[in-house]
């Protein structure tokens, strides 16, 4: 029993006592024996650093969508010196790498045109890095810059509403843009586009020099639309290709604008049978677009000659009302027969192409004939009979 | 239809005016001329022409144009020799306004036979009436005075019936003031009464008299009548009331002494009577009218009989002339006797008032 616990425990244990033999086995295929480090540096373009005797340079970003960038490595005092452009998170090995004394350089990230981050591996034994500034970076560089802006001549519309939107570039960099080409955000469905689609702009800028493409387009639904930034891209002299783009706009399309006509009518006073009282229609535009065409048609619910209208017209028409305006115009009806006669208005108006109706009715009142004298009715009576008491009090009052 | 002139003369004369047009108002009250029309059978003008003025205004029925003021002081004092002269010199604006109411077939003069100015005046305006109007009848009202109402009364009385038969009225009718004995009451009641009672039979006789009659009586049977006899004459009237609805009681008591104005006893002292009987249909009963009328007429002599349709109780005027009036006899003397007084006193009081003053006959007055 108590072998086959030693047996186990010689089993367990021999991974341990084994292992560091098996390092020792690989330790002896390496040709050097000093340790290998890696640190990572940020980079700006000119930025260089010192690691031993070897020294890095970043001298550009060839371009970040491609991850491309261009770096300088040369030996102190050797006639090494290598310039190369790295692709992004791909090993490169310089004087052989760093297994045999030289470096490995990683891009890890590249931030922009100017800023990059980089790996670097080497032999501990070359001590801390240490970065510094060529005199290449702090000179200017004759790059071109440009600024894209996107301007839309209103945010708050509505359905139907055109919008212009412009695009102007400018390069305010010092070097001439190249192969410049914007690219707006692929067509949006809440627009049909009008003219100017795609905006072009002029294929090189100079410094200093703007550019700018118009186009129009109309709002087709409503809601809150976020137009994407429009994004320029251009090259310069060394073919290096940047990209610039502008603040995203945010539009907000109202529901479509339309006219909303109101008919009001002056409560009639009650007219007199046989006499005549005005009537006096208010068209109102409550709307937010313009009425066009507008005709107001009355339709009076009388039996021949019982209500007419004797001046004016009932009948209206106007070319134009715009939002928050009014008209207003009156007739003159006549009631020769007392009652209630209902009359309908209609108004018929265009908004946006098609036509509209609104209606409203009211009534006029012709009041039964007021007999004002009824009042000296009671007292005739008593007239005619005081007169005649008084009359027959004089015959025989001798 | 009648053109009928009714004159009211003096106060008596218009008080019965007054009464004739109350009648015609239809109601006793005494607003009725204020609410209601006065309903005259045929065309009645009435005036009322007093020389006192007081008189005529107490009139209530009787329009003011019908008022006649003959300005002669305030009445002429029951004296007959100023009432004369006051009418001689009144006589064209007196005959004048009558005469602007037109043409007349019968004129009923109304007055007191006592009165100052009834009695002079209506002798008078009969005589004027004659001369101006050809085919008129006139016929007096005459109210007789209490018998002891003084001696001026009756002799004015006597006088002026004399005058009155002189001037060939077409007949008198009398009516007793003392008859007013047999009503009772105040004095003013009861003159009321006998002026009502007057005015509702000459209107009654007006009316049938204008009214088709089944049996004719018209104005020349009238006419007749009142000239027969002594041409004095007296209305009698009965109303049958509920009980007696009786055609030949009604009649007896349209004749009865207590019926009449005047007290007569017909069956004796009636020249001439007329009879008319007013009744609806059912009630004029032949027989009743033939037996009454044939009594009637087997005493007096001529008796027309006038029947006239109308709805309601019947009524019975009787109209009489009398051939003797025994008591106008006594009237007469009573006024002879009053007169030989009045003279006897006056002759007595000359002398007294001679034989004072002789006393003084030679003096002169010495201060």
């Amino acid at each position: 029993m108590r072998l086959i616990y030693l047996v186990v425990l010689a089993l367990l244990a021999s991974p341990i006592l084994l292992a560091p033999m098996a390092a020792a086995a690989s330790d002896d295929d390496d040709e050097v024996d000093e340790e290998i480090t890696s640190r990572e540096f940020s980079f700006r373009a000119g930025d260089g650093v010192k690691i031993g005797d070897y020294r890095v340079e970043l001298i550009s970003v060839v371009s970040v969508m491609d991850g491309l960038i261009e770096v300088k490595v040369w030996r102190r005092a050797s006639d090494f010196e290598d310039w190369r452009v790295m692709e992004d998170h791909r090993d490169a090995s310089f004087d052989d790498g760093a297994e045999r004394g030289g470096l490995t350089l990683t891009v890890i990230d590249i931030f922009d045109e100017e800023t990059v981050r980089m790996r670097a591996e080497y032999r501990s034994d070359y001590g801390y890095p240490q970065k510094y500034v060529t005199e290449r970076a702090m000179a200017p560089k004759n790059l071109p810059k440009l600024a894209v802006q996107t301007t839309v001549d209103r945010t708050d519309i509505s359905s139907g509403d055109e919008v212009k939107v412009t695009i102007t570039v400018t390069n305010t960099g010092n070097d001439t843009a190249r192969d410049v080409t914007i690219q707006d955000s692929p067509p949006l469905s809440q627009f049909r586009y009008l003219a100017g689609y795609p905006p072009k702009i002029k294929n090189q800028l100079s410094p200093g020099e703007s550019d700018l493409a118009v186009y129009s387009m109309v709002a087709v639904t409503e809601g809150e639309v976020n137009m994407p930034a429009t994004v320029a891209r251009y090259a310069d002299s060394k073919s290096t290709i940047y990209s610039a783009s502008s603040p995203s706009i945010s539009i907000e399309i109202k529901p479509k604008r339309m006219p909303d006509l109101v008919l009001k009518v002056d409560p009639p006073v009650p007219i007199k049978r046989g006499g005549e009282g005005p009537i006096n229609i208010t068209v109102e535009n409550n709307g937010d677009a313009s009425a066009y065409r507008v005709e107001v048609k009355a339709e009076v619910k009388s039996d021949g000659k019982s209500l007419e209208v004797v001046k004016g017209s009932l009948d209206e028409s106007f070319f134009e009302i715009p939002p928050g305006g009014s008209e207003t115009y009156s007739a003159t009806v006549k009631g020769s027969r007392s009652g209630s006669y209902a009359i309908n208005l209609k108004a018929s108006y265009q908004g946006d192409g098609e036509m509209i109706q609104k209606e409203t009715a009211f009534e006029v009142t012709v009041l039964e004939r007021e007999y004002k004298y009824l009042y000296y009715l009671p007292v005739l009576p008593i007239l005619i009979i005081g007169f005649w008491l008084f009359r027959r009090y004089k015959e025989y009052k001798y | 239809m009648l053109n009928v002139l009714m004159l009211g003369i003096g106060q008596c004369g218009n008080r019965i005016l007054d009464a004739v047009n109350r009648e015609s108002f239809g109601g006793s009250s005494k607003l009725s001329k204020y609410y209601s029309r006065q309903k005259f059978p045929s065309r009645v003008e009435t005036l009322a022409i007093n020389t006192a003025v007081n008189d005529l205004k107490e009139l209530k029925f009787t329009a003011a144009k019908d008022r006649l003021h003959v300005p002669n002081l305030h009445g002429v004092g029951a004296n007959r020799s100023i009432g004369k002269q006051g009418f001689w010199d009144n006589r064209e604006m007196i005959m004048e306004e009558i005469e602007k109411r037109g043409d007349f077939d019968i004129a009923f003069v109304m007055t007191s036979a006592s009165g100052g100015t009834g009695s002079s005046f209506t002798p008078l305006i009969i005589h004027e009436l004659r001369e101006r109007y050809k085919n008129i009848t006139v016929v007096a009202v005459m109210v007789l005075p209490f018998r002891e109402e003084g001696s001026i009364y009756l002799q004015n009385a006597a006088f002026s019936m004399r005058d009155i038969m002189e001037v060939e009225s077409d007949g008198i009718i009398l009516v007793d003031n003392q008859y007013l004995k047999r009503l009772s009451g105040d004095i003013k009641t009861a003159y009321d009464k006998i002026n009502d009672m007057v005015a509702e039979r000459i209107l009654f006789l007006i009316e049938s008299l204008d009214s088709e009659m089944l049996s004719v009586t018209d104005l020349g049977d009238f006419k007749t009548v009142m000239r027969g006899g002594l041409g004095m004459g007296t209305l009698g009237f009965y109303e049958s009331d509920k009980k007696t609805t009786s055609l030949t009681s009604a009649i007896e008591g349209s004749i009865k002494p207590g019926g009449l104005l005047y007290p007569a006893n017909v069956y004796e002292d009636a020249a001439r009577a007329m009879i008319i009987i007013q009744g609806s249909r059912e009630s004029l009963d032949v027989d009743e009218i033939t037996k009454s009328v044939e009594k009637l007429s087997s005493k007096i002599g001529q008796v027309f009989k006038g029947i006239v349709i109308k709805k309601g109780r019947p009524k019975v005027l009787s109209v009489f002339t009398l051939g003797q009036v025994p008591d106008l006899e006594m009237l007469y003397a009573q006024a002879a006797q009053a007169i030989q007084d009045e003279k006897g006193r006056k002759t007595r009081a000359k002398k007294q008032l001679d034989d004072a003053f002789a006393y003084i006959e030679d003096l002169e007055e010495i201060y």
